[in-house]
């Protein structure tokens, strides 16, 4: 009982311990790239998933000009990386198609092309 | 460029811009976009009503529609996930049509907020989102409602372990179950029904107060608790969620889900609890909760041809067994004085059902919907001396024709139902049989103007074969007096043939004799109400305040009188009146970014005719308080829920001297109940670490007679507080979207 209580504490401590720090230098890059978002929902979804990337700092979409930008530690995080990431949240990246999985459980109105 | 030059180059632009609207006058232009936010929508429909002729609209939301055959004078403009909506445009040539979205769950799991009540839904109904279900201790649905406060769980009883749900001030029988909005749970499930479904299972939850809608049949009385199955087509690849707590109770729950064609996907659901660490903290000798092995398992599946036909079916399996009593007890030990008293309960459910929905060619509101569910359950039990061993069988079809008269603002539904229950029960020897075959028609009609107004009136006629004809009138009005306050007024009939022993099972675990009078009759009452919702925002930051009054009266219940003899149970019909009158005040406000408020007060007035006197129903507070504080970092990192509850005074019943046939009856004191919770979230993990009963308010001696179990004078069932003081836990989840 009480280790269970003590194992518990101890799961989650390291666990925010691990959220570890950078060097500075490499902070506060920024990148840009195209989206093939469409609404506020998009929004709403591509800032949410890029937040739990690892040295993404921050990240916000222009929805009028689809442009997300995105502000990251270049230490701990790639352009590559963060492309991927988008495409992995159903939408493309510049030049990088999004994962066609992930486009496929988007909503309705957040498919570029969608056709009803 | 010159004045002159940049003067004619206006000109021409502007006789350009009109060329579109001089060229074609007859074609009907216009815009469509989201009532709420006023976003376009693109790729929306809009077609000549009754006709083949259509277009959609562009990125911007525009679209041109070339001239109407002759006659027509409405367009029907449809876009997926939203209302369709018919619109007059005779003598316009250019339209802006909103559209109202139909609140569906990704909407709500994105803004991920509070449960919220709906703006939309002709009856008083929230949702608690799969968000809302990971603040509280997970696994069942007993503990989904944690955070809401319309919906009350109670422990029934000091050693079975079981819960039940109270809505308007009424026990859990009357409020009608369904999972995916067919009926479940119902008859002999009753008493465990809490545990059959795991909280992971679970995408979100609609509450209904009131009678509701006649499709589901015309069992509810107070209200609809509606769970909502993950959806196959959404659900992650991989969910794995384990749960630990200081009792040494664990859980594990494992859902994956597959797309197998582009038009059908399944999810596979796996739950299992287990505690096998013998607690009693209070003392009494008894166990404060029953050892138990939970083994669930549900799969469901989902083809959606793009087009017209959309099917799911859902199976689920489940077993359990439970055993409860004296510390000492082991299965087996004989049940006599001198002996140690000891329940167990064994349970086997296998329960299936499908839907399957055609919409008809270029009319998205008409639609055929076919409902089929089946399901055994079966169980064996003994609670000290007694046992009770029973099993239902249950089958169920309904038919759904959806469609409107001329327009969408007249929409109706009417079909057909079949429902046959096979119940058998043998209780210390004596058998309980019945079987019920009830056809039945239904029509429902709801007018929708494009404003402010809905009204739904809907009426069933089944024909019950051991009762004849029941006809259920349900009435529903919704009314907008702006965007932000909404009143709504419902009134209908409930019917339902109770259970007594099943929904009574906590007066099993003592040595009252159980009485029925003969003929006992099925249970009728009328439920009505309303409700006001205000939308508001202060400072920019947004609320909303809810409060609703609900009437229910009996024409006929049956009443378990526990309270005239402390050594029976005797079920009769209600001869006089029996009525529960419940008010609920709720504030829901975003306090700051980061933390959400709501608090609600309770007011419940519930009494039934017990030997001829109009009395109090034992156990229920007048006055119930609820406070909920919801923290949540950006993005949701990190959370932290803390709920509390009061409980006002409350009358009980005095047993231990009490003369036959007068209820003696004592008032307990009021008492508050905290359960906190902390998570947080990485990228696929979350993990979280919270308490229940924090403070750990206990009821003291919660079994009257505990030393003498197998005396006239044990009573387990007389319980109006927590048996368990505080309970740590703690998990983790994993997902692979």
């Amino acid at each position: 009982m009480k280790t269970l209580k003590l194992w518990m504490l101890t799961l989650v401590f390291t666990a925010s311990a691990s959220i570890g720090f950078a060097q500075d230098g490499k902070k506060g890059q920024e990148v840009k790239f195209k989206t093939s978002a469409v609404c506020g929902m998009c929004k709403a979804t591509l800032e949410k998933g890029l937040a739990y990337e690892k040295g993404v700092e921050k990240a916000s979409l222009d929805v009028n000009s689809k442009v997300l930008t995105v502000t990251f530690n270049g230490q701990k995080t790639s352009v590559e990386k963060l492309k991927k990431a988008v495409n992995e949240l159903g939408y493309d990246a510049d030049d990088a198609p999004a994962t066609p999985r992930a486009y496929e459980r988007l909503d309705e109105c957040c498919k570029k092309d969608a056709v009803h | 460029m010159s004045f002159k030059i940049r003067q004619a180059f206006c000109a021409m632009a502007f006789i350009w811009l009109l060329v579109p609207f001089l060229a074609s006058a007859q074609n009907l232009t216009g815009r469509v976009v989201d009532a709420a936010t006023s976003n376009p929508l693109i790729g929306a429909s809009v077609i000549w009503l009754g006709t083949s002729q259509a277009t959609s609209t562009d990125a911007n939301g525009h679209f041109s529609l070339k001239p109407a055959p002759a006659g027509q004078k409405a367009v029907l403009v449809s876009y997926l996930g939203y209302k369709t909506d018919t619109v007059q445009v005779e003598g316009r040539e250019s339209i802006t049509v909103k559209l109202k979205s139909i609140t569906s769950i990704q909407e709500v799991t994105i803004t991920g907020k509070q449960d919220r009540y709906s703006a939309l839904s002709p009856t008083n109904s929230q949702v608690i989102t799969a968000m809302d279900l990971t603040k509280s201790a997970c696994c069942n649905l007993a503990e989904s409602f944690e955070t809401n406060a319309s919906v009350e769980v109670s422990t029934s009883d000091a050693v079975s372990g079981a819960k039940q749900i109270q809505m308007l001030g009424l026990d859990g029988s009357y409020t009608l179950m369904t999972t995916d909005n067919v009926p479940a749970l119902r008859g002999l499930a009753t008493p465990y029904r809490l545990n059959y479904l795991s909280g992971t299972y679970i995408e979100a939850i609609d509450i209904i107060k009131g009678t509701g809608s006649v499709l589901n049949g015309y069992e509810s009385i107070s209200g609809q608790v509606n769970v909502r199955l993950k959806d196959p087509e959404k659900s992650d690849r991989l969910y794995v969620n384990l749960y630990g707590n200081s009792l040494a109770k664990w859980d594990a729950n494992v859902n994956t889900s597959f797309t197998l064609t582009p038009k059908l996907s399944t999810v596979l659901m796996l739950h299992t609890d287990q505690l096998a660490n013998r607690v009693d903290d209070n003392k009494d000798g008894f166990l404060d909760l029953p050892l138990g092995k939970h083994y669930n398992v549900f799969n469901k599946w989902k083809f959606n041809s793009g087009e017209r036909i959309v099917a799911e079916v859902g199976l689920q399996a489940l077993q359990e067994t439970r055993t409860g009593g004296q510390v000492n007890y082991r299965s087996g030990t004989p049940q006599q004085e001198g002996s140690f008293y000891g329940t167990e309960s064994e349970t086997e459910r296998v329960s299936g059902f499908s839907k399957t929905s055609y919409t008809f060619k270029n009319k998205p509101y008409q639609s055929l919907g076919l409902i089929l569910s089946a399901g055994r359950h079966q169980f064996d039990s003994h609670y000290g001396p007694r046992t009770y061993n029973g099993y239902q069988n249950s089958g169920l079809a309904n038919l759904i024709f959806q469609s409107a008269f001329g327009n969408t603002s007249h929409t109706y539904k009417t079909g057909l139902s079949y429902q046959l229950e096979d119940y058998q029960e043998t209780l210390a020897g004596k058998e309980l049989q019945r079987r019920e075959r009830v056809p039945g028609a239904f029509f429902e009609y709801v007018y929708q103007n494009s404003q402010n107004l809905t009204l739904v009136g809907g009426l069933r006629a089944d024909h019950h074969n051991l009762y004849g004809w029941v006809y259920t009138p349900r009435f529903n009005v919704k009314y907008d007096f702006n965007p932000n306050s909404i009143v709504r007024l419902a009134a209908g009939k409930g019917f339902r043939v109770a259970n007594p022993i099943a929904e009574n099972v906590a007066s099993l675990i003592s040595n009252r004799e159980f009485i029925f009078q003969n003929n006992l009759q099925p249970e009728k009452a009328w439920n009505l109400g309303g409700s006001f919702t205000q939308y508001f925002e202060v400072g920019e930051r947004k609320g909303a305040f809810i409060t609703d009054y609900y009437y229910t009266t009996f024409q006929n219940q049956v009443v378990p009188d526990m309270y005239s003899s402390p050594n029976q149970v005797v079920f009769s019909n209600l001869e006089g009146r029996s009525f529960s009158k419940s008010f609920q005040a709720e504030l829901q406000y975003e306090l700051t970014e980061l933390l959400d408020v709501k608090a609600a007060y309770k007011y419940f007035d519930v009494r039934s005719t017990y030997n001829g006197q109009l009395e109090q129903r034992p156990f229920i507070p007048n006055h119930r308080a609820f406070l909920n504080l919801g923290f949540a970092t950006p993005f949701d990192k990190w959370r932290a829920d803390l709920t509390a509850q009061w409980f006002g005074p409350r009358t009980v019943p005095m047993l231990e001297q009490q003369a036959e046939g007068n209820l003696r009856t004592r008032t307990v004191s009021p008492y508050a109940l905290f359960n906190g919770q902390i998570t947080r979230a990485f990228k696929r993990w979350e993990v979280y670490l919270g308490g229940e009963n924090l403070l750990g308010y206990k009821q003291k001696n919660p079994i009257i007679a505990a030393d003498r179990p197998f005396s006239q004078d044990f009573d387990a069932s007389m319980v109006w507080a927590p048996i368990m003081g505080r309970v740590v836990y703690g998990g983790l989840r994993f997902t692979i979207k």
